[in-house]
């Protein structure tokens, strides 16, 4: 049995959302990498990833919007490549090293992809932008040199409903061309 | 918010038979992006997460020459979608894994995960049947080999029992001169199974194999159609008669995907294109 159990900070907001499991027993530690700081946790073993980055970490750039893999907006990268995180145990990222949006940053400082977001006018309320971000990083680590075709196809499992896909299309285009510039100088 | 269950994940094959074996309400976590999902809707009743993951001879991807391509349990289908070798020697699977669901899906889905959730509608079956693939299945009793086109016994079934995994899929080798396609109708690129799905092969003989997935309640093989193909020979009348014959080997129904109709026309449009491709003949 589950139990809503909804707490909230200081100023009202809610930490926690509603699906923490009553049972206590059967409890396990996980050990990983999270935005480069090593996180040490006791978690249920049917804690979702999404719901461990959220509700134990208080990172929520991560978005639970379809809970089924289909809309994008809880991706984050796993040992390098964007995976859903509604769909992931937080047990099966032992040992792993997770990256999400609050990881692309540094400091203050937005980093090049999100820049260009801001720049190409990539998002209206940006419920989404989190998975875009994840996705679009995803694909330039490992590809540092898209085709059009690829990063259509590395953006095709997120999903927005306000701006349209061409802002967010060419804020990646020209966030790639700018981190190659970068690269060279 | 995922009704409670143990995970364990063992780090030998034998330990994951043996836990498969032990408990009822067992079930095996790959990529996890069916389970996951039957685990929110609370359609299974899940006590006990097995992940194979941490097994490494499930992680395997391996061809050899003259015998043919080795496809692990855990094998990701971005894994497929990668692979030059499954490109050149395998191009139908190479298109249906690429057009499998999305990308971050396909960096955690599993290629037996996807024959082992057996819809009708999935996207890799049709592609693996024109190889003869083979699954290798394991349990505590032993491994036994099926052709794949044994393997679905109707819609999200297996010849599986509970205390079975499938270890990996075996794909011949094809030799030279072989060439291959997948084609599929989908309602919006990037998310959706197929509405319907063909995937045709010509081999280095000349020969036609045809397999398609959504028009009935397993993929099939259209074994009865390949033959007819195969004795009038690869014509552009023949093209045409095979895409109005491919209506008589299925049985499409209508649901929110599709109308009855709708699949029998794609069915015949899909066949068509596939062996337009392959062939090079113009119709």
């Amino acid at each position: 049995m589950t139990v809503a159990e909804l707490k909230h900070d200081e100023k009202g907001c809610a930490m926690e959302t509603a699906h923490i499991s009553s049972a206590r027993e059967s409890r396990v530690v996980i050990d990983l990498v999270v935005n480069g700081e090593r996180v040490i946790e006791e978690i249920e073993p049917n804690m979702l990833l999404l719901h461990f980055l959220r509700d134990k970490l208080k990172l929520f750039g991560a978005k639970e919007s379809c809970g089924e893999g289909e809309c994008g907006a809880c991706t984050v990268l796993m040992n390098g490549y964007a995976v859903t995180s509604c769909l992931v145990l937080a047990i099966e990222a032992n040992g792993a090293e997770i990256l999400t949006v609050e990881g692309l940053s540094k400091g203050n400082e937005l980093s090049i992809l999100q820049q260009e977001f801001v720049f190409q006018d990539a998002l209206q309320c940006g419920f989404c932008t989190p998975g875009m971000l994840m996705s679009a990083r995803g694909l330039l680590d490992k590809n540092p040199d898209p085709t059009d075709e690829e990063i259509r196809e590395a953006m095709a499992g997120n999903l927005c409903r306000c701006t349209g896909y061409l802002q967010i299309f060419d804020a990646v285009k020209r966030a790639a061309e700018r981190e190659r510039e970068e690269r060279e100088e | 918010m995922l009704s409670q269950f143990d995970y364990v994940k063992p780090l030998v094959l034998d330990e994951a038979l043996a836990a498969l074996a032990k408990e009822d309400d067992s079930y095996v976590l790959a990529g996890g992006t069916d389970l996951l999902i039957m685990l929110r809707h609370n359609l299974i009743n899940a006590r006990h997460i097995i992940d194979i993951k941490g097994i490494p001879e499930l992680n395997e991807l391996c061809f050899i020459e003259n015998e043919g391509l080795t496809i692990g349990a855990n094998v990701v289908v971005n894994a497929l979608v990668d692979s030059e070798l499954v490109k050149n020697k395998y191009k139908a699977l190479h298109d249906a894994a690429s057009c499998l669901a999305s990308f971050q899906l396909r960096n955690r889905a599993t290629l037996v995960g996807n024959i082992c959730n057996a819809s009708p509608g999935a996207d890799l079956p049709p592609a693996l049947l024109i190889y003869d693939a083979v699954v290798k299945i394991a349990s505590v009793d032993g491994v036994r080999e099926v052709p794949l086109v044994e393997f679905f016994t109707g819609v999200k079934k297996t010849v599986l029992s509970d205390e079975e995994l499938v270890i990996s899929v075996f794909l011949p080798d094809p030799g030279e001169n072989d060439s291959s396609c997948y084609m599929r109708q989908t309602r919006l690129k990037g998310h959706d199974l197929s509405t319907v799905g063909v995937a045709c092969r010509l081999d280095g003989e000349g020969k036609v194999s045809v397999a398609i997935g959504a028009v009935a309640t397993t993929p099939l093989r259209l074994t009865a159609l390949e033959a007819e193909i195969n004795q009038r020979g690869i014509s552009e009348e023949t093209i045409l008669w095979a895409s109005n014959a491919i209506n008589d080997h299925i049985k499409p129904i209508s649901d929110v995907r599709a109308s009855e109709a709708y699949r029998r026309h794609m069915a015949s449009v899909l066949l068509k294109r596939c062996l337009v491709t392959l062939t090079g003949k113009e119709v």
